[in-house]
């Protein structure tokens, strides 16, 4: 689809799927989200500190703290969202065979599917905080 | 290929940040999936070579993709659900170049000096 709807109503009658409706308008609700959630995690973890200085400890004592896990989550979650569906609508502009285009938008469904998976395991599967606790307690507990 | 004005470069930045972004963004989740490897981990190692100048440089271009396609992005809002908004379409996109640089420029002067200063 080269040429997208300008407005709500346009939109309305050029996608004949209640889904592709449904994405148009997430593109726009997420974008809102993202130019806060986005700003607020480039500027805390880029601009207000040398980006130089981040190592593990820094990622580690940040994702220790429930606020960063929630905050990231959010973040997680409407950034792939909005990437995947926008590299979709490239891929649909784009990529004209069948055989390239699908394939394609199946590595992408793959790939972000993964990379979801893997960034929420870091976000909730591991609290440093209770981690280094149990190990530290392991001879305690004998 | 790009005869059009504006509203047409408008959307190719767009779409070429929108791109750059969405790769950025699988690229960095991976890479902070890493630190679930431990502190002896991969993590440092891998960051010790995102470190170096060309990397940093590259980072300054994705804050400034971000900071154009958020703007734009609001632009676009705009221009969907309002009425009045497309007939500053033209002003409102060189508003959001204008801001770009507003918002450039102190982030230029911060984080530069970070990486050609020994830092």
């Amino acid at each position: 689809m080269a040429v997208r709807p300008k407005n709500l109503r346009e939109a309305r009658d050029t996608y004949r799927t209640n889904s592709e409706l449904a994405w148009w308008v997430f593109m726009r609700i997420s974008g809102l989200f993202l130019v806060f959630l986005v700003f607020v995690h480039v500027f805390v973890n880029n601009i207000s500190i040398n980006v130089a200085t981040v190592d593990y400890d820094y990622v580690a004592s940040r994702l220790a703290r429930p606020s960063v896990k929630v905050f990231d989550s959010f973040l997680l979650g409407f950034a792939l969202l909005h990437g995947a569906n926008g590299l979709r609508y490239s891929i649909e502009d784009y990529l004209k065979r069948p055989g390239p285009r699908f394939w394609a938008k199946l590595t992408l469904y793959v790939v972000t599917a993964a990379i979801f998976i893997m960034g929420v395991m870091t976000l909730w599967a591991f609290s440093y905080q209770e981690m280094g606790d149990a190990v530290r307690n392991l001879g305690s507990g004998l | 290929m790009y005869r059009g004005r504006e509203g047409q470069w408008a959307y190719f930045l767009h779409r070429i940040t929108g791109v750059a972004l969405a790769l950025y963004l699988l690229l960095h989740v991976f890479d902070i999936t890493l630190v679930m490897y431990g502190p002896d981990g991969p993590f440092n190692a891998f960051l010790l070579f995102y470190h170096q100048w060309p990397f940093r440089i590259g980072l300054v271009l994705v804050i400034a993709a971000v900071v154009y396609h958020a703007l734009n992005g609001l632009r676009i809002i705009l221009l969907d659900f309002t009425t009045w908004a497309i007939r500053y379409q033209r002003s409102m996109w060189y508003g959001v170049l204008g801001i770009t640089t507003i918002i450039g420029i102190p982030v230029l002067i911060k984080i530069l000096p970070e990486i050609f200063g020994g830092a």
